[in-house]
């Protein structure tokens, strides 16, 4: 009873905190998305307009075209974060010369803000003034412009995201890889399996835990993208890059329509909540499932 | 000279005129108008900008000197300046005492009740009146930070003009001249219209291409996902085609389309989309990349022959050899003009192009108004300008011109201040629209994307004009 009390106590300043500023900002935005209200409009009050904001959003093609941009960046990003991460944790599992170094420097892009991130990568990417376009012109003749290739706009920002978060994801795999006991590794090494049999039977299934918080973690983080791409394209051209994070920001910021941007806010949140329920029922639950069953 | 030697000399300057001011006595009258406010500190936010910046490290420092009121000015990025600054007065939180107000959107903030009428509250509080104050100093930029009683709302602090620059170098070389005449038929000389525009581009874009220089014939403010691009558009290359006010006929019922009584998607919007279109394809390749900072950068870094330039960008590249390679080679004209647009603009029926700048307001829920209301009056003295100006050209007060520093400056600039000046009547600032950033914001989605040749210019002027009375209608502007 007495650990108990103790508990909340020692809770309590981050459940306050919690509360004033998670809790109340996001109780407020769904009443918010129940309005039609932007500051400049000829009425400038709050009117409620019901679901109107909600069904407006299904017909919405800006926003629908953003959802859909922004799925095919999470997909590639997150993916291509996941395996590059993890063939990296396995490198630092064994010893090479400069292993210390390079580990450092790989980790580097972690600690940079995103929007040192995008701004660095604006000055790279800028036509005939950055250095990728410059020496793919040179050495294979590729013309690179972000400013009118969308496929070019975009795979830029996804070798930039993943240029920026594989790290992370790297070394929750060296921390999920470390702590892997040796023990089904000998004995299948014994029984004759192959490489291949151990990665799929035994160390997919090991590590398997953190791999999927990692991919919560960084699906989160790529569905709320902005500010790289924000200071890399500015969602552009047109809106081959406009991701629901930068669509959402130009709706609530400079259009001032806080009550339509409210809804897409709810909706985002709704679909972000969908895809890691997902993930979690089609591929951590039965693990978890057979595992109670096993003990 | 670069900024800091400027700032640094402006400072050294303001430093013998404050004391001089002492001598006359206006220095005590300084001291004792801030003594009830000594200690108080004033916030305000503005743009990183060379006029921002000279308040903050010259402007801001002499007035605390003087009167021991605190002036902590922020500059942050444009986008920022307006978030920051419109989240605080629409909450009434009062942080800020002092805001940039940007020409084009003085009319969303009168609207929205968020500013002082700075000519009530000094006419109320005679104490806080300055001796070396007077409204009248103002050019005639003022007036777009008054209301219809002509009482004013923001001191201004900047005011430019969008330029035609052009090399002068180059259009000054017997051997171009030469070869320009030789294919043209005509002498080199700064466009006087848009089909003299076109030639003089398309001419030192085969030049620089024949030469192996990095020389293109034009710049292009034509970034694909930044509104840099609508605003070339619609501030500097639709007037010219006789476009005004972005095609929204305000006293028709805000009506963008033609077909209800507007001009979005005119013929004459079609014209300028498409020849500014062929400029920017003509333009260096970073153009589809570029807002006003990329298109001054181009400018002067030497590869551009001529171009549509933000005056507050003009000075740096003429005079500044520290940022740029085209010191003392730069010109300035009037932009390339349809038929009869000049005519109307004479009249008072049209403008040719963008006024820029901005001044500083100060909010209602500001919580040192007093303290507020003497610097702004301090940075609003005709004593501080022609420092101000040459340390970072802009000019809004009538008698800067005639200063000897300023009109030394103006050379350097290939008589910028001049055209400032002679023909700034002939430019105008945004319309007097509350609703400025809702409209483009609904209509640069599909402006961008006749930028990326999603959409014909025709196809999307239309789209752009239907989108932007659904907006108007939305916001209750459009009965």
């Amino acid at each position: 009873m007495h650990s108990k009390r103790l508990g909340w106590i020692f809770l309590a300043p981050t459940l306050t905190i919690l509360f004033f500023f998670g809790v109340i900002p996001f109780v407020y935005v769904v009443f918010v998305s129940f309005h039609q209200w932007n500051p400049f409009a000829v009425n400038p009050d709050m009117v409620f307009n019901g679901a109107d904001n909600f069904r407006r959003i299904v017909f919405d093609q800006a926003f629908l075209n953003s959802l859909g941009v922004t799925v095919l960046f999470v997909v590639f990003a997150v993916l291509s974060q996941l395996v590059l991460g993890y063939l990296l944790a396995q490198a630092f599992m064994r010893d090479f010369p400069g292993k210390a170094i390079f580990r450092t420097i790989h980790t580097l892009p972690l600690i940079m803000a995103p929007i040192i991130v995008g701004s660095v990568w604006k000055l790279m990417t800028t036509p005939s003034i950055g250095i990728i376009p410059h020496y793919l012109d040179e050495w294979f003749g590729i013309t690179m412009n972000i400013g009118t290739s969308a496929v070019a706009a975009f795979t830029t920002i996804v070798i930039m995201d993943i240029w920026h978060w594989t790290p992370l994801v790297t070394l929750t795999l060296i921390a999920a890889l470390v702590s892997l006991p040796p023990d089904p590794f000998e004995q299948a090494q014994i029984d004759g399996a192959g490489k291949p049999q151990i990665f799929w039977h035994i160390t997919l299934p090991m590590i398997a835990p953190a791999m999927i918080a990692t991919v919560f973690i960084r699906l989160m983080d790529a569905l709320r993208t902005v500010d790289e791409v924000w200071m890399l394209t500015g969602g552009g051209p047109g809106s081959a890059t406009r991701f629901l994070g930068v669509h959402i920001f130009r709706e609530v910021f400079p259009k001032t329509n806080y009550g339509y941007g409210s809804t897409i806010s709810v909706i985002v949140l709704y679909l972000t909540i969908v895809a890691c329920w997902l993930l979690y029922v089609t591929m951590l639950a039965p693990r978890t499932s057979r595992r109670s069953e096993e003990d | 000279m670069n900024l800091s030697l400027k700032l640094g000399a402006s400072a050294l300057a303001l430093t013998v005129a404050t004391t001089s001011a002492s001598a006359d006595g206006h220095a005590a009258w300084w001291k004792e108008a801030a003594a009830p406010y000594e200690g108080v500190t004033i916030r305000g936010v503005t743009e990183s900008s060379p006029p921002s910046q000279y308040i903050r490290e010259v402007l801001a420092p002499e007035f605390e000197a003087l009167t021991g009121i605190r002036v902590d000015v922020e500059t942050t990025s444009w986008d920022q300046m307006f978030d920051k600054g419109i989240k605080d007065m629409e909450a009434g939180t009062g942080i800020y005492d002092m805001v940039y107000i940007e020409q084009d959107i003085i009319y969303s903030y009168l609207a929205r009740d968020f500013l002082t009428n700075l000519t009530d509250f000094l006419g109320e509080n005679a104490e806080l009146q300055a001796p070396t104050y007077d409204e009248a100093n103002f050019t005639t930029f003022a007036d777009y930070f008054k209301d219809g009683d002509g009482d004013l709302y923001g001191v201004p602090m900047e005011a430019f003009l969008k330029v035609y620059l052009y090399r002068k170098d180059l259009f000054e070389d017997s051997e171009i001249q030469a070869a320009f005449k030789e294919q043209t038929g005509r002498d080199l000389a700064p466009a006087t219209t848009h089909a003299e525009y076109s030639e003089i581009a398309r001419f030192f874009t085969d030049y620089g291409k024949a030469n192996d220089l990095e020389l293109w014939g034009t710049t292009a403010q034509a970034h694909t996902g930044h509104v840099a691009s609508w605003y070339e558009y619609y501030e500097s290359v639709a007037p010219t085609f006789g476009v005004y006010n972005w095609g929204i006929d305000a006293n028709n019922n805000f009506a963008a389309s033609v077909a209800n009584g507007g001009a979005m998607n005119g013929p004459e919007a079609i014209e300028a989309m498409e020849w500014w279109l062929s400029m920017r394809d003509i333009a260096p390749p970073e153009s589809p990349a570029s807002t006003w900072t990329e298109v001054g950068t181009t400018f002067g870094a030497g590869r551009a022959a001529q171009g549509l330039v933000y005056g507050e960008n003009a000075g740096w590249i003429a005079a500044d050899e520290t940022k740029s390679l085209v010191v003392g080679k730069v010109g300035v004209a009037l932009p390339p003009l349809a038929d009869g647009v000049k005519a109307a603009a004479e009249a008072g029926d049209g403008y040719i192009g963008y006024y820029d700048g901005g001044a500083f307001g100060m909010p209602h829920s500001s919580k040192n108004k007093e303290a507020t209301a003497l610097f702004l009056q301090f940075i609003g003295q005709n004593e501080v300008q022609p420092d101000w100006a040459v340390a970072a050209p802009r000019v809004t007060h009538t008698a800067t011109y005639d200063d000897p520093k300023v009109v030394a400056f103006n050379e350097e600039l290939g008589g910028y201040y001049d055209l400032i000046k002679d023909k700034g009547y002939l430019f105008a600032g945004a319309p007097a629209y509350p609703f400025h950033a809702q409209v483009r914001e609904a209509t640069a989605p599909i402006f961008y994307q006749i930028l990326t040749g999603d959409l014909s210019p025709q196809d999307g002027l239309d789209q752009m004009a239907a989108a932007a009375e659904a907006t108007l209608t939305e916001l209750g502007y459009r009965k």
